[in-house]
């Protein structure tokens, strides 16, 4: 026999096996008996002296069975069968155990599927392991032009990987985004530029028509062709069979359709695409402001497209690096000063190494901020758990006194613990699949429209459900283990006489619930705090004054480069823009600015104070007169531009008071002059206050005002409209008067203050967020506060009768309960205070100018929580006075 | 037994039963009749230690069991080495033979 077939038998013949051992046990009792009667003693004698010698029939029987192959799956099947009965036998407990814990894992695995799907997940392609996003980061004193991204790479430079790389079996270039105006200057959609080897090499077949041809992508041929979208040919051309072969307009291009992608293909970045065109049709689909002389596919100092490979079977990642690292470096040659790191990790929708740095750490940080809850979580069954290891100690103590070791006992309660973690996570794992929708759209609800973003699968992967086992593990023997470790203890002896002792004030028990309860109040107040920082900041940012006026003001906000416009055709556009609107009813004033305010667009370029060696980098931006007026920013030195100082290029800037006090301390800046790059010289006629044009929150640094010249008049982004009335109002006229112009144009209209939204969107994700998990945090230790409280004031019901009918006032006796209930909440209460002020600098950057240590925010959730947990503890204790003295020592 | 007896055994037992049944099929008992005996004495092992240690073995594969009749005819499980049971009795004791020669030779040692 060996141990396999030990194993079986023991398990599937147990009956036998115990049959045969019983029979031995016994065999081998005779044979010491007849010994001793054979030496002269009497029958009885003999057995009793036997029995003794042999010592315990019961004991050797179980030491047999310790050591039986199965022994362990034995007893595993024994302890979950006797788990699984004590928890019938206590369905209140179980119920709330397991749905704490399926609300503290369902949270958690919820927020990493999430994280799960946009970082880790690869690609949903066909053999996408091999799949791999390159990027690069330049280091060294090298001059670039970028867009969209310093990882990225110039079109000259993925030539070389291309052409030089031996490690892929196909290199594709893609430009990631790129927003594509339909012929009707309504719709805005995203799509990306890409090689013609794109479609090939993510092993994408479109569903109707073709991909790209290879000679689609040389350059000079305009190759007007494009690939649309699932999405876009089922709303927009109704699904349309003979759609192949039709014109589509994008950015005033005509472009033929040669194909659909199947359905579940949105390109290979984060912001889903609806279109795929050739790259070499940069420069006419991608004819942004600030890039007009850009060289797409000749300058090797342009950054702007993104590389993804398809590695050749069997080679592996540091394989393909070391490739690319001596093409690296071969580039790097041509420039002096340059070196360039390659980076080339698996395909994921969120490639690029910036962005996905920034995403790691806030993932981090809302993984920690989840994790928090499933740890109040824990602690608070963790708690419970001690309860009723209070209850069970005298069962315990007899298993122990019956010769049961301590490890077999903890790995019974802990095998119970694990039961409640499954049961939890099962439940938390469809929570999770519930609520993840749910997340994404609150999410996405708070994220401007404009930004379109996958719709997250909602199914979880295996590394899901991995993640959610691993958590129902640690859980399980988190809050398990302590009060298992707890509940065995070796002193059987208190134990099995009375339970707690009359006067017992802290025992080792009270003082492990206390040091729970303290975690538990520390971790929901760090939440709290949090989310109150959030919430103010965000309060702050929409109702701070920003130093300009926004009531009454529109913008009209066009980008004319993308359309294709002239100089010529810009001045045109803008002046009779301007006329039709100033001839609407209710329009008071119209206003050209490049940028309007808090628009997110900025242009720097770099001036120096005639006279001084220092050049700076400024921010600019070009007005037309009655820009200061309109916004009620006022002129504290000097005066506004003049109608003739715009029209006649006259070289005059205004800036901010910040900025004149940082440039000319203590002088008069009148008068003075600021020198460009070039040489040219300005003179300063005016001095606005200080305004949060540029960034909420804070008053923009050096920031310079010039007139928006006959010469700038393609820059004009933004005609700024005074109403008579409310903004909103008149939105529909504006844009009305607009179209009739340019048909075709993309025109926004919109209130000026509702560009706050997008500066304030990361920060109502985070308070959604917070608020959620905090007031979830706060739940679940009002609980376990009431709990544990009610718990104190069960078990001291005798205590308490006699001081009641020694003479003690209700309220002594209260305030007795309330006094020792508060104790480890208002320890924990100032940990969790002390480790938000530690954290919270973390986030500074979402409070909009509101302090880190915001003493309203700190003092108000403080004693908020404070407040609540008083309650909590207060209910029960509020209840032991009511207990009758007589009816209370009869008790027990 | 007394405590350094039960240590001493734990280390040893396995091959003490290996060796009392190189000689021949025994029952329980006679197995630990036969370790006291041929140890003279010095060990002897109680139903606690040697029944988990025979089953043990057995289902390790050294030993082989069956049912037959005493020497006063009663009803016994008799045990018997199998092949591995006889080639790790060998193992074993070179094992302990290399141990007891170290420590002899360890506490020789001035």
């Amino acid at each position: 026999m060996n141990r396999t077939a030990a194993f079986f038998r023991n398990l599937f013949r147990k009956d036998r096996v115990e049959h045969e051992l019983n029979d031995e046990v016994h065999a081998y009792l005779e044979a010491v008996t007849a010994e001793k009667i054979a030496a002269g003693l009497s029958p009885p004698e003999a057995r009793r002296q036997a029995l003794i010698e042999f010592g315990g029939a019961e004991q050797v029987k179980e030491e047999v069975r310790a050591v039986r192959a199965g022994a362990l799956l034995e007893q595993l099947v024994q302890d979950l069968r006797f788990g699984l009965r004590m928890l019938r036998k206590n369905p209140g407990f179980t119920v709330v155990a397991v749905l704490t814990i399926a609300l503290g894992i369902g949270a958690n695995s919820a927020i990493f599927s999430i994280f799960d799907d946009v970082m880790l997940r690869p690609l949903k392609l066909p053999d996408s392991a091999r799949l791999v996003d390159i990027y690069q980061t330049i280091h060294g004193n090298v001059s670039r032009n970028v867009r969209g991204g310093f990882n990225l790479l110039s079109y000259p430079e993925y030539l070389q990987y291309r052409d030089q790389s031996r490690v892929f079996e196909s290199l594709a270039a893609y430009m990631p985004e790129i927003g594509g105006v339909l012929a009707d200057g309504h719709d805005e959609i995203q799509g990306q530029l890409t090689t013609c080897n794109y479609f090939e090499t993510l092993e994408v077949k479109p569903q109707l028509g073709r991909g790209f041809l290879p000679e689609e992508c040389s350059i000079g041929k305009d190759a007007q062709v494009v690939v649309i979208s699932d999405s876009l040919w089922r709303n927009r051309y109704k699904a349309d069979p003979a759609i192949l072969g039709k014109m589509i307009r994008l950015n005033r291009t005509e472009l033929t359709i040669i194909g659909v992608a199947p359905a579940e293909f949105h390109g290979s970045s984060i912001v889903s695409a609806s279109f795929w065109a050739p790259i070499t049709m940069a420069p006419q689909l991608a004819k942004m402001a600030g890039w007009k002389g850009a060289d797409y596919l000749n300058d090797e100092n342009f950054s702007w497209v993104a590389i993804i490979g398809r590695l050749k079977n069997g080679i592996s990642l540091p394989q393909a690096r070391a490739d690319l690292n001596v093409i690296a470096a071969r580039i790097d040659q041509h420039t002096a000063g340059r070196s360039t790191d390659i980076s080339a990790e698996s395909a994921t929708l969120f490639g690029r190494p910036d962005m996905r740095k920034v995403a790691l750490s806030v993932g981090a940080v809302v993984l920690i901020a989840v994790g928090l809850i499933l740890m109040i979580a824990c602690a608070n069954i963790a708690n419970l758990m001690l309860a009723r290891a209070a209850e069970r100690s005298r069962e315990i103590a007899v298993r122990l006194t019956m010769g049961a070791s301590r490890g077999r006992i903890v790995r019974q309660l802990l095998t119970e613990s694990l039961l409640i973690a499954f049961f939890g996570g099962v439940l938390g794992l469809i929570v999770s699949a519930w609520s993840e929708p749910a997340l994404t759209k609150l999410v996405l609800a708070r994220i401007p429209d404009h930004v379109v973003f996958y719709n997250v699968s909602s199914l979880p992967d295996l590394r899901v459900i991995a993640y959610a086992l691993a958590l129902t593990a640690i859980t399980g023997i988190a809050f398990g283990l302590l009060p298992a470790l707890q509940a065995t203890r070796p002193d059987l002896d208190s134990n099995l006489k009375q339970e707690g002792t009359l006067w017992a004030r802290s025992n080792t028990r009270g003082r492990m619930r206390g040091a729970l309860l303290g975690t538990q109040v520390a971790l929901c107040m760090v939440l709290l705090i949090a989310a109150g920082l959030l919430l103010r900041g965000l309060y702050h940012a929409q109702s701070v004054d920003p130093g300009f006026e926004m009531e009454h003001v529109a913008t009209v906000n066009f980008l004319l480069e993308r359309e294709g416009y002239t100089l010529q055709r810009a001045a045109t556009f803008n002046h009779d823009l301007a006329e039709r609107l100033r001839a609407l009813g209710g329009v008071e004033a119209v206003v050209e600015a490049a940028n309007a305010p808090l628009a997110n667009s900025n242009e720097f370029s770099a001036f120096k104070v005639a006279g001084q060696t220092e050049s700076r980098q400024m921010e600019m931006n070009y007005v037309g007169p009655g820009f200061f007026s309109m916004l009620n920013i006022p002129l504290v030195r000097g005066r506004d531009f003049s109608a003739a100082e715009v029209s006649g290029d006259a070289r005059v800037v205004i800036l901010t008071e910040s900025t004149a006090r940082r440039l000319v301390p203590g002088q008069d800046p009148l008068g003075k002059q600021l020198k460009n790059w070039r040489g040219d010289a300005f003179e300063i006629i005016g001095v606005a206050k200080d305004a949060q044009i540029a960034d909420i929150g804070k008053a923009s640094d050096l920031y310079l005002f010039f007139p928006a010249w006959p010469k700038r008049q393609l820059d004009v982004k933004s005609l700024l409209v005074r109403t008579s009335g409310p903004a909103i109002n008149l939105v529909a006229s504006i844009k009305a008067a607009a179209t009739t112009l340019d048909p075709q144009m993309k025109i926004d209209v919109s209130p000026l203050h509702e560009n706050i939204t997008q500066w304030v969107a990361p920060a109502r994700i985070c308070v959604a967020l917070a608020s959620i998990l905090g007031l979830l945090g706060l739940l679940l230790a009002s609980i376990g506060i009431y709990g544990t409280s009610a718990y104190a004031v069960a078990r001291r019901v005798r205590e308490i009768g006699i001081r009641m009918a020694l003479g003690a006032q209700a309220g002594d006796v209260k305030a007795l309960i309330l006094r020792q209930g508060m104790r480890p909440v208002v320890i924990g209460a100032f940990i969790g205070i002390a480790l938000c002020a530690a954290v919270s600098r973390l986030f500074t950057l979402l409070l909009f100018g509101i302090s880190p240590l915001d003493v309203v925010s700190f003092v108000s959730v403080a004693s908020f929580l404070l407040g609540v947990a008083a309650l909590a503890s207060y209910i029960p204790a509020r209840r032991a006075v009511r207990v009758d003295p007589m009816l209370a020592l009869r008790h027990e | 037994m007394s405590e350094s007896q039960t240590n001493l055994l734990q280390g040893t037992l396995d091959l003490l039963i290996l060796k009392a049944l190189a000689l021949g099929e025994l029952h329980g008992l006679g197995i630990s009749r036969r370790i006291e005996q041929i140890t003279r004495g010095t060990f002897q092992v109680k139903p606690g230690s040697l029944f988990p240690a025979l089953h043990r073995m057995e289902e390790a594969g050294w030993l082989n069991s069956k049912w037959g009749e005493s020497e006063n005819n009663r009803r016994a499980k008799y045990y018997a080495l199998t092949k591995t049971g006889k080639k790790q009795l060998g193992a074993e004791q070179q094992q302990w033979e290399r141990i007891a020669l170290a420590i002899t030779t360890a506490l020789q040692t001035t």
